[in-house]
């Protein structure tokens, strides 16, 4: 930051930011989510058909497969994306860190870790368990434990951290914890193998079990979380200034920051119980509205929710038509996607 | 005697003495050959159907180690447990003093132990033919040619039995076996599929798509399998899953196998046939719990 | 116009005591506060400002303690710069300068007329009205620090705390800065820490701190004030008059 040195080339294009691109990139991203959505209900186990869509809507298994699978799986793949852009954007403000992504302050960590457990109280090798805990832990079913270990991990991180008080902290007992986390979930595959299967899936994240019920809950999640971080988001815009710096702008930044993280919280744990550890989306998708249309943060976070949902959408859409009848693991189309996306405008950057 | 009857009897007796001597030369699933001067009398399993096989071929008492997976028969859940194929125990594996180790074909272990001087048989099963194979090897190698058929003889009869016993009513249903919940399938290349074949059943998952397809649920779905097979935890979850309640409710058999039994369904070896016999009581039974 | 002013100030990390019972009064004009690397000016800064809570001591605003304001009236009535860098970049400059009315109209409330032509007066006043559009991240140093003072104009404040304004600025920039804070020290109490000792002569009064305690405050014109800074900074600079005013030099000779 030295004198008056010519000014950094940080965006592809050079000249004044513009304004319109904000409005410009809602329009994309809405007219994106409507025409994936479309191909949401097309592509189905025959990939891309025009003529097996025809004849799936005539068929008897019509409201079946398009009502109870395909629709909600579309809608489930968006609102998925979308916590998890909300969740990234917040993640990447709060910390003030371009490369944070939404699992880390122990989130994804608690989450594999309590499905672990399930899945090993479950199994054959449970000896270590007691009959009633299994079958408690049965009854709570993967979802449940996945959402209650991702809260779970973040509590952790806060206490680790002591409070919301420093980022640097929070940060750091975030790795701690997922760390500890992914080692103790290590140890409990150990003594039940059994339970290894499920948490490689889990740890891959799916969206192909995405019902009604999910869409429901994902759906008031996004609509709880998305509108209250919103109206925090200049605290955010302080926190570019510095730490200090918005301090002294007379915020509460302890409190607003346990809010936010909170929030963080909710729409990562909602989203990784009902689809897994999707990598990548929670990365890329405020990345990539902050290079194309910087903005303060109350539009950054809707932009990202709206990115990462079109985001997860398109993988999911590809993840099923690519090889149908059988389907590709979803993370890896979205880290193929946005990180795709991504080094080409990191390249662009090197170029102009 | 004669001198000519003497010199007769004392080559006939070098050459049979030279023949129990005989090298066996075995080449195994990754194309390394073995040579064995004598049958080994140490062995050490690191995979479960090859425990199984070892002692379906009589020589249950050569093994010194098995791995933690391996629990069958009932008498090696007394020997050392050496770890799983990532995370052998090594050292332990060492001092046992094995003259031979019997790994799959991609454990990590292997260059460790080989370059610890320990010799290693990688076999892989994915078909009922690699099955007969890795029996046909092993029984070579354990010195005891003829009962690798004796076995392989059994599990086919074993099918047979089970063949015969799948109600009528059935045969050519759409079978869809669950592996594990992504959903990935039992298609119909595998051994699992293989076996479902012969009891008479048509797998939705065709031979094309390879042995364990990740298939899109909405295929099952389609698909609509008359009898679905899994295990125990993952048939009572399926019905949660969008639009497979109907799927199941239109099944003419569920079968679901708790952990235990389950792991005689997925295990490629010489019990393949009493998994044969396991399903078609399923299918004999309507609604099996 | 208010007086902020400091007691016996003592803060430290572990065995190491950064300030140690500092007090001073920092009457409304422009105080300039050097000293020596590792004096603790910054920290005098942030103690002043509310930023730090002292071990022990008070820093007082009009008689009433800094850290007993709510925040919100804290942040109305004191200003503070953080040393350059720490703006990460992403708002425009005219979004940044209008973090600076968070103070009047909070988190919540969307911002008025009486804000917005806060933040174009303060623009003004900095003279970064041209590139209000532009991404912080796009301007170069001096425009960037143009747009971060004029942030903490837009706060009204009457107390400015500026934590080195000046420093990788060139001349040209660091000259339109120090003629900043000349005018408004007319109606502000203005405090800067400077590394720069020719601008701080420019100032009304100098505040000089080493290891931790102040050693001296006094007007800039005194000689008095002159001949503690050539000591305070172990003769390694001269004052000399030039043109009528006093001038920093570097004293190259002596011994090695």
């Amino acid at each position: 930051m030295n004198g008056d040195r010519a000014p950094a080339a940080s965006l592809p294009f050079e000249g004044r930011t513009d304004r319109s691109r904000r409005a410009r990139l809602l329009v994309v991203l809405a007219a994106a989510a409507a025409a994936l959505t479309i191909c949401g209900l097309v592509v189905g186990s025959q990939g891309w058909s025009w003529s097996a869509w025809v004849s799936d809507l005539a068929g008897d298994q019509a409201g079946l497969i398009v009502g109870q699978i395909r629709l909600p799986r579309t809608l489930g793949a968006m609102l998925v994306g979308g916590l998890l852009g909300l969740g990234g954007a917040i993640a990447q403000g709060l910390l003030r860190n371009p490369l944070a992504d939404p699992y880390l302050l122990g989130s994804a960590a608690g989450a594999a870790l309590a499905v672990v457990v399930v899945l090993a109280a479950a199994s054959s090798g449970a000896d270590w368990v007691g009959s009633t805990t299994a079958a408690w832990l049965g009854q709570l079913g993967l979802v449940m434990a996945a959402f209650v270990g991702a809260l779970g991990g973040v509590l952790l991180t806060l206490a680790l951290a002591r409070g919301a008080q420093h980022t640097l902290r929070l940060l750091l007992a975030g790795v701690v914890v997922g760390v500890l986390m992914g080692a103790l979930g290590d140890l409990v595959t150990t003594v039940a193998p059994d339970a290894l299967r499920g948490k490689q899936a889990f740890v891959l994240g799916s969206t192909g079990f995405l019902g009604w019920g999910s869409v429901g809950l994902m759906a008031f999640g996004l609509a709880v979380a998305l509108p209250v971080a919103v109206r925090y988001a200049r605290c955010l815009d302080a926190l570019t200034l510095g730490e200090d710096s918005a301090a002294s702008l007379g915020l509460d930044l302890p409190r607003v920051r346990l809010l936010l993280v909170a929030l963080l919280a909710l729409a990562t744990g909602l989203a990784v119980s009902q689809a897994g550890l999707v990598a990548f989306v929670g990365l890329v998708a405020p990345h990539l509205v902050k290079r194309y249309a910087p903005a303060p943060h109350g539009y950054t976070l809707v932009a990202s929710a709206a990115t990462g949902a079109v985001l997860l959408l398109a993988a999911d859409v590809l993840a099923r038509g690519l090889v149908a009848p059988q389907e590709l693991p979803v993370g890896v189309l979205t880290a193929v996607l946005g990180g795709g996306y991504l080094l080409w405008l990191l390249n662009r950057r090197a170029l102009g | 005697m004669t001198r000519r009857a003497w010199l007769a009897c004392l080559c006939a007796a070098l050459a049979t003495g030279a023949a129990a001597q005989a090298e066996v030369v075995v080449r195994d699933d990754r194309g390394v050959e073995q040579r064995f001067d004598t049958p080994p009398r140490r062995i050490v399993s690191l995979l479960p159907s090859a425990t199984e096989s070892v002692c379906a071929l009589g020589a249950c008492a050569r093994l010194v180690g098995v791995d933690r997976y391996s629990n069958h028969p009932a008498g090696v859940l007394s020997l050392p447990r050496l770890g799983g194929l990532d995370d052998a125990q090594v050292e332990r594996i060492v001092a046992l003093g094995p003259d031979l180790v019997l790994a799959a074909k991609s454990a990590r272990v292997s260059d460790r132990l080989e370059a610890l001087g320990l010799r290693l048989v990688m076999l892989e099963s994915d078909s009922h033919a690699d099955v007969r194979r890795s029996l046909q090897l092993l029984a070579k190698v354990l010195g005891v040619p003829q009962e690798a058929e004796r076995v392989w003889a059994r599990i086919q009869r074993q099918i047979d039995d089970a063949a015969a016993r799948v109600p009528a009513e059935l045969r050519g249903s759409r079978v869809y076996f669950e592996v594990s919940s992504s959903p990935h399938a039992a298609g119909a290349s595998s051994f699992i599929g293989e076996t479902l074949a012969r009891l008479g059943l048509v797998n939705i998952a065709p031979s094309a798509m390879g042995p364990f397809p990740k298939l899109n649920p909405e295929f099952v779905v389609r698909s609509r399998p008359e009898i679905v097979i899994a295990s125990q935890r993952e048939l009572q979850s399926m019905a949660g899953r969008p639009g497979w309640q109907a799927l199941l409710d239109a099944t003419l058999r569920r079968c679901a196998f708790p952990t235990e039994h389950y792991d005689l369904l997925v295990r490629p070896g010489p019990r393949m046939g009493e998994a044969a016999l396991a399903l078609a009581d399923c299918l004999v039974h309507p609604r099996a719990p | 116009m208010s007086t902020l002013s400091a007691h016996e100030l003592m803060f430290g990390y572990g065995p190491r005591q950064v300030l140690d019972r500092v007090s001073c009064a920092l009457d409304p004009g422009w105080t300039a506060i050097v000293g020596p690397n590792g004096a603790g000016k910054s920290t005098l800064l942030r103690l002043l400002a509310g930023l730090l809570r002292p071990q022990q001591g008070t820093a007082r605003l009009d008689g009433e303690a800094v850290l007993a304001l709510a925040a919100r009236e804290r942040a109305r009535r004191i200003a503070w710069l953080a040393q350059q860098g720490e703006a990460t970049g992403e708002l425009d400059a005219r979004e940044t300068v209008q973090l600076g009315r968070l103070a009047h109209h909070g988190l919540f409330a969307a911002p008025t007329a009486v804000d917005d032509a806060a933040v174009d007066a303060a623009m003004q006043a900095t003279e970064c009205s041209a590139w209000q559009y532009r991404r912080l991240g796009e301007l170069s140093g001096g425009e960037r620090q143009r747009v971060l003072l004029a942030r903490v104009l837009a706060t009204e404040a009457r107390v400015l705390l500026l934590d080195e304004p000046t420093t990788h600025l060139d001349p040209p920039h660091q000259v339109a800065v120090a003629r900043l804070m000349r005018r408004l020290a007319s109606t502000h109490t203005v405090v800067s820490v400077l590394h720069d000792l020719p601008l701080a002569l420019l100032a009304d009064r100098v505040l000089i701190l080493r290891d931790g305690r102040m050693c001296w405050q006094g007007r800039s014109d005194d000689p008095s004030t002159h001949a503690a800074l050539v000591d305070a900074f172990d003769g390694a600079i001269r004052i000399e008059q030039f043109g009528g005013r006093a001038q920093v030099v570097p004293d190259v000779s002596g011994p090695a």
